[in-house]
């Protein structure tokens, strides 16, 4: 039996490479145009330094230089004061103008999705169409929407690095994340705020569609969960008190501790993208998440391997 | 050129006991004893945060590695952070101040000796008391900066946090007791003709240090009280869930947090100035320019906090206060780089272990504070704020820029405070190895920040390029391990050697190498009258003295 | 060298009580400080307490005074009148938090309990500091110490005393004054 740690590894997802460089949104093209003039000014003044230093190491070692004391002119002093102000006056006006182009006034502006952090997972609710699902969040492309942002216990971060800047999810307040994605796709992320014993393993994945296809995705979450009552998994699901912390729409199960498992079978992966959405994974997790993640505010049911299997059955059911 | 007697200065000092036992070293009121303890518990304490960076850096070298689990993983991330910054760097730079300062303005102690002493012994207890959360159920584990509210009761049950409070509170009074001890010492002992545009600029450094420590302290000793308030009493400072703020927290946090790091650069940026001359046999480039901006960073330091909290929706209006404000204090620093090296320009440059340290110093703390400027730029803060990118950016000012002063110090001091010189080769051995291991590590993790790696994760998933890099910067961390055993027994073999003759190794120009080395227990008998800012200089150079 | 180290102790603890006083006004709204003032405080005792608490600033210099003019009985009298002030002062605060307690305003009851309890507490706890140094000063007085009058020892202990009575003045505006000015 293979360990479970070797489990993960073989079967955790593929991430392709996330690089900020990628301006996979309106708001990362603007933040890297900056960065791009930064870096060339960085990059300038680190040569400058660099070749001053190697020239005086050259010219003013110890057995070449006899007593002749050069100095420098004052002058230059000015220069050194002069130059770093004019480059600094730039760059603020590039600042602040880019704080704003990125992060305008949000002025009552009705948000595309609500995303509230978790110890360590995500809730994503769409306010204009009820839908309410985790980790997996779904956004359309081509058009400048709203997320607002939430935590329900400590403070997250929400953080695309392809999508370019973060901003934190703060308890007891809102915060606002204006994003433009230039493309449909996969594009990953994760909490960037220290949150805890599991913050590594808080990982987010957003689906970009088209407006179609989001609007296909969004009707279709909206469906209760198509389950007969007489499913076994279904029965054991409410009787283990399972409904206590996770919702099941369509069903008795209304917890809101954990996250909402209305469509699970739907999605690509689990536990903030630890590990791939399948069934083996989905057992391995039912039966002892203490192992799996630990620390998660999940305990061990210690539920014997039936149950497991019945209940993984029917949640990987939920399409 | 008379040499003035310290008849006014002479003072009956409280005298410890004589004899080389234990109870001298724990009784001692001496600055350079004390001094001496200061240094020797930040290099105890270096060991262990070393090894706390090793372990962390072997946990992160491959991707899903279980080396340590998150639970450990949090607390020795934490520990390691703490243990540094505060009984690592601060003791050793304050210590270091408190041997030199009094030599270098021609004075035989400080000026309330049994305070030193407590300074010393009270800042130890924080140490050993945070070491001690170990024992009693577990280290803090929410990071050095400790925010709310993962740092109250009901996400943080164990009792490291509320050992976080208290040892920072007894390590940050032994601080401020320090300041305010080397504030009085140099604004009332200097010998005469040593006005303050005379001052060394070491001394400089650590007067303006002084104000630091006493104005930013008070914010962390608040914000720490409050804490365990919140975490002993049920308090509501910081418990969001009964009305209290994250952001409270934050902001005293940062108060004291930003001007700690200039706290840590000072002193260090002083010794740069005293060894750039000194290596370069030639005298500062632009004293009034190094002496002038140093207090306008002290002073802009406290405007600067909220750039730590950029990402937490403080809005754009006070965003953009702080990215400019944060923008403009790169100018005084960058100006000391530039006076650095004029220093050396014209000079003859002897590239001994102490200064090659400085001469890197001036590459590294160049990429250290181009990143740090980087995040002035809002957005880009944005971008890169809580990944690896900000990992590197500290380590490259902290390292770069504090610790290579701490190892260019020791260097050039050593033969003052042990009356031996270290070794030169392994010197250099330790040099080469440390440079090149500190620049693996963490140039490198610029790179994994720009791929959108997160910090203070305990593993990561195998991404593309993760692991070649982590593994990478893993093996500049064991580099950099394998150097500084190379420096102990460099340090451990010296002081077994025989003590040198030459009180004065490297010619140099201020008054703690007129002392002898090491200096009698009442430092000086006479000294020199000061008419410039190089006394020793002169001594020893009559027809070719200072004049300012 | 004395009198300058305790300004720059004092400057330090004035910075701290500022970030105190800065979170106490941090809350003001959300914790509804204005009510709660109304509800549980009276200014008009706590007002008499501070005016005791400040004589207390002016027969310590009398005592100081006194001791340049080497009039040492009378540096104990006006000693012990400090003492007993401060130690009236305390007594106050501690009725004060009594009857608080009773009409269950705690620390951990709200945002006011704690930021009040914190903001006094800390004065209070540094009242009780200066009174002890007060202690041993009239103690060393009495047992023929500091007779020298340039002696910095009662000066630098003015300084503390007088930074403990600036700050009240502080905190009572802060909690006592300023809901009815707002």
């Amino acid at each position: 039996m293979l360990s479970l740690w070797e489990n993960i590894l073989k079967v955790s997802p593929d991430i392709p490479l996330q690089s900020v460089l990628r301006s996979s949104s309106q708001q990362a093209e603007q933040i890297n145009r900056v960065g791009n003039y930064f870096y060339l000014a960085a990059g300038f003044i680190l040569l400058i330094v660099a070749a001053f230093t190697a020239f005086v190491l050259y010219k003013f070692g110890e057995k070449k230089n006899n007593g002749d004391k050069k100095t420098l002119s004052s002058k230059w002093e000015i220069a050194m004061i002069g130059i770093p102000s004019f480059l600094v006056a730039f760059f603020l006006y590039l600042n602040i103008k880019t704080i704003n182009t990125v992060e305008p006034a949000v002025n009552g502006a009705a948000p595309e999705a609500i995303i509230t952090a978790h110890q360590w997972w995500w809730e994503a609710r769409y306010p204009s169409s009820n839908v309410v699902t985790a980790n997996e969040i779904h956004l359309p492309v081509g058009k400048k929407i709203l997320l607002k942002l939430l935590a329900s216990d400590v403070i997250h971060d929400w953080w695309i690095p392809q999508f370019g800047n973060k901003m934190d999810m703060v308890p007891a307040q809102e915060n606002y994340l204006w994003l433009d994605i230039k493309q449909p796709g996969d594009y990953y992320g994760i909490c960037s705020e220290f949150c805890g014993a599991q913050h590594a393993h808080m990982r987010i994945k957003v689906i970009a569609q088209t407006q179609e296809d989001y609007n296909n995705w969004l009707k279709q979450h909206q469906q209760a969960a198509t389950t007969t009552t007489f499913n076994s998994g279904a029965q054991l699901f409410m009787t283990k008190t399972c409904g206590n912390c996770h919702r099941i729409n369509g069903t008795a199960a209304n917890g809101s501790v954990g996250p909402d498992l209305t469509h699970l079978g739907s999605r690509e992966t689990l536990l903030a993208g630890l590990l791939e959405n399948n069934i083996q994974n989905l057992e391995s997790w039912i039966k002892h998440p203490q192992q799996i993640k630990p620390g998660a505010n999940m305990p061990d049911f210690h539920l014997d391997d039936t149950t497991t299997k019945a209940i993984s059955d029917y949640l990987f059911s939920l399409k | 050129m008379k040499a003035i007697l310290l008849d006014s200065i002479e003072r009956d000092l409280p005298v410890a006991h004589r004899d080389r036992t234990l109870l001298r070293w724990l009784s001692t009121v001496d600055h350079k004893e004390i001094g001496k303890l200061y240094l020797m518990a930040a290099l105890l304490f270096f060991v262990v945060g070393g090894v706390e960076a090793l372990l962390m850096r072997t946990q992160l070298a491959v991707a899903n590695n279980h080396l340590l689990g998150p639970d450990a993983y949090n607390q020795i991330f934490t520990m390691h952070g703490v243990t540094m910054i505060f009984f690592v760097l601060m003791p050793a730079l304050l210590g270091l101040t408190v041997y030199i300062v009094p030599l270098m303005i021609g004075a035989n102690e400080m000026a309330f000796p049994r305070l030193n002493a407590f300074s010393f012994w009270i800042s130890f207890s924080g140490g050993l008391l945070l070491y001690f959360s170990f024992a009693a159920g577990g280290a803090p584990n929410a990071g050095w900066f400790n925010y709310a509210p993962l740092n109250q009761e009901n996400y943080s049950s164990s009792p490291g946090i509320n050992y976080y409070a208290m040892g920072l509170l007894l390590g940050g009074i032994g601080s401020v007791t320090t300041a305010i001890n080397i504030i009085v010492t140099i604004l009332k002992m200097r010998v005469k003709g040593m006005s303050l545009k005379r001052l060394p600029l070491f001394v400089w450094m650590a007067l303006v240090n002084g104000f630091l420590i006493i104005a930013a302290m008070p914010s962390l000793n608040a914000a720490l009280s409050m804490l365990l308030l919140d975490r002993l009493m049920e308090a509501h400072f910081f418990n969001t869930t009964a009305g209290g703020s994250a952001l409270l927290w934050q902001h005293l946090f940062w108060l004291f947090g930003h001007p700690e790091v200039y706290i840590l650069i000072l002193p260090a940026f002083g010794i740069y100035s005293e060894v750039f001359q000194v290596f370069s046999q030639k005298k500062i480039y632009g004293y009034v320019f190094v002496a002038a901006s140093t207090v306008a960073i002290g002073l802009l330091s406290f405007g600067v906090w909220a750039h730590h909290m950029f990402a937490a929706g403080l809005g754009n209006t006070v965003n953009s206060f702080f990215g400019a404000s944060s923008m403009l204090i790169g100018i005084p620093t960058g100006i000391k780089i530039f006076n650095w090296i004029g220093t050396m320009y014209g000079g003859r440059i002897r590239l001994t272990t102490s200064m090659l340290f400085a001469i890197a110093f001036l590459i590294e703390f160049t990429i250290g504070g181009l990143s740090g400027i980087e995040f002035s730029i809002v957005p880009l803060d944005w971008q890169l704020t809580d990944s690896y990118f900000v990992v590197a950016h500290l380590h490259y000012v902290l390292l770069g820029g504090s610790l290579f002063g701490l190892f260019s110090a020791l260097f050039y001091w050593f033969p003052k405070i042990t009356g031996r010189m270290l070794n030169e080769t392994l010197g250099k051995w330790f040099f080469w190895l440390f440079t090149v291991g500190f620049n693996l590590t963490f140039l490198l993790q610029h790179f994994l920040g720009l791929m959108g790696m997160p910090r203070r994760v305990y593993t990561y998933q195998d991404i593309p390029y993760y692991t070649i890099l982590n593994l990478l910067s893993t093996a500049g961390a064991y580099l950099m391990g394998i150097a500084v055993i190379i420096l102990i027994y460099n340090i451990f073999k010296t002081i077994k050697a025989a003590p040198m003759e030459n009180k004065d190794p490297w010619n140099a120009f201020t008054l703690e190498w007129y002392a002898g080395s090491p200096p009698n227990e009442k430092n000086f008998i006479d000294v020199p009258v000061v008419t410039s800012r190089r006394p020793f200089w002169d001594l020893k150079n009559p027809e070719n003295r200072d004049y300012d | 060298m004395n009198r300058l180290m305790m300004k720059l102790t004092i400057g330090s603890e004035a910075i701290f009580f500022l970030c105190l006083i800065v979170s106490y006004l941090y809350f003001w709204r959300s914790g509804n400080f204005q009510k709660e003032v109304a509800a549980h405080l009276h200014i008009k005792t706590t007002g008499l307490f501070t005016i005791l608490l400040l004589c207390s600033s002016f027969t310590f210099w009398k005592a100081e005074q006194n001791h340049q003019r080497e009039n040492f009985t009378r540096v104990k009298a006006w000693l012990i009148a400090t003492i007993l002030l401060g130690v009236i002062f305390l007594a106050g605060q501690g009725h004060e938090y009594y009857n608080l307690i009773k009409e269950n305003v705690l620390i951990n009851k709200n945002e006011f309990g704690s930021n009040f309890y914190a903001l006094t507490g800390f004065h209070g706890l540094h009242v009780l500091i200066g009174l002890v140094v007060l202690i041993i000063v009239l103690l060393l007085t009495l047992n023929g110490f500091l007779r020298n009058k340039s002696s910095s020892v009662l000066s630098t202990v003015g300084i503390y005393w007088h930074f403990v009575d600036v700050v009240w003045i502080f905190v009572f505006t802060t909690i006592y004054v300023l809901p009815y000015i707002l």
